[in-house]
């Protein structure tokens, strides 16, 4: 197997009290984050432009998945795939999926002994036809397919986010 | 053009639009407020001092799955539980400082919650793609 996870890029409390006060309002201005801080505003922006460059925090509008990315759309269905591929084949089916434009994530899990896949569907036939398209891929051992039928919690300010390629490309950029 | 850049303002948002600023401004307000659409600040878990990652699932007999869930959803550091269609109807992110956290968790889950019968832990290792676009936000 020749994934490797890149060094983690250091973070301190004040990237966490940064990220929590966006977490609460993200488009909160940076002298009102740096004040409550007791920073300056250019220390503000200069952490969030490195935590962006370093794929640790983004920024961007979530659309409800009750009402559908699109204008109009009745919603939307979450799928989670868990697959088990066939040994050496985990890179190959990994990027079959990456080239899926409905997978709105990808993880490997366990030591990188599984992948696990999060569909974004606009309907039960786009699952169907997600779910046979993953089962035709060459390299897998055993697919698990799981609609989310209801979500008890979600916290859309903390998550698995800053991917391979994020880590691989340290950013460059100054605290000021 | 704020899935380019989520803090874009609206008076640039209006000039590239051809809109007021104001009514820009108006109608981020107004689908924020109908839970429609949120500009998120998503950070990764280890920002805020986790360590680990873990997809936690339930196999639940004889008791509601939805209470399950819910009881699980009370626990600190479960960043989002769901209730799926899988052989695991109960499926949960769970956070942790170090693998003493997680072992214990794990264990507690299987004897402390009522009804869980049995217990799949998957630690997250590496994230290939992670694109926020479209969240349960009503939950």
């Amino acid at each position: 197997m020749s994934i490797t996870t890149p060094e983690y890029p250091a973070t301190d409390p004040l990237d966490r009290d940064i990220a929590t006060m966006l977490a609460e309002d993200a488009r909160l201005s940076f002298r009102k984050i740096a004040a409550d801080l007791g920073v300056t505003e250019g220390t503000v922006r200069g952490r969030v432009k490195r935590l962006q460059a370093a794929g640790l925090l983004k920024l961007a509008p979530i659309v409800d998945i009750a009402r559908g990315r699109d204008p109009g759309a009745s919603g939307q269905h979450l799928m989670f795939v868990t697959i088990k591929c066939v040994s050496g084949k985990l890179e190959q089916v990994r990027d079959s999926l990456l080239a899926m434009s409905r997978v709105s994530a990808l993880y490997d899990a366990n030591a990188a002994l599984r992948l696990i896949a999060v569909f974004v569907l606009s309907s039960l036939e786009e699952a169907a036809e997600a779910t046979n398209a993953v089962l035709s891929l060459d390299g897998i051992r055993e697919a698990e397919t799981e609609l989310v039928l209801s979500t008890i919690k979600y916290n859309a300010a903390v998550g698995p986010i800053a991917t391979l390629e994020d880590l691989a490309t340290p950013p460059v950029v100054s605290d000021d | 053009m704020l899935a380019r850049d989520g803090r874009a303002q609206s008076t640039t948002i209006g000039e590239e639009l051809g809109l007021s600023g104001n009514l820009v401004a108006n109608r981020i307000r107004a689908m924020d407020a109908a839970g429609q659409m949120r500009v998120v600040a998503v950070s990764d878990f280890r920002i805020h001092g986790y360590r680990m990652l873990a997809r936690i699932r339930l196999q639940v007999s004889g008791r509601a799955p939805l209470d399950v869930a819910r009881e699980l959803a009370a626990r600190d550091h479960v960043l989002s539980v769901h209730i799926t269609s899988g052989r695991y109807p109960v499926s949960c992110l769970y956070a942790f400082h170090n693998a003493r956290e997680m072992i214990e968790a794990a264990r507690d889950v299987s004897a402390g919650i009522g009804g869980v019968e049995d217990v799949d832990v998957e630690l997250l290792n590496n994230v290939y793609r992670y694109i926020p676009a479209v969240g349960p936000l009503g939950a």
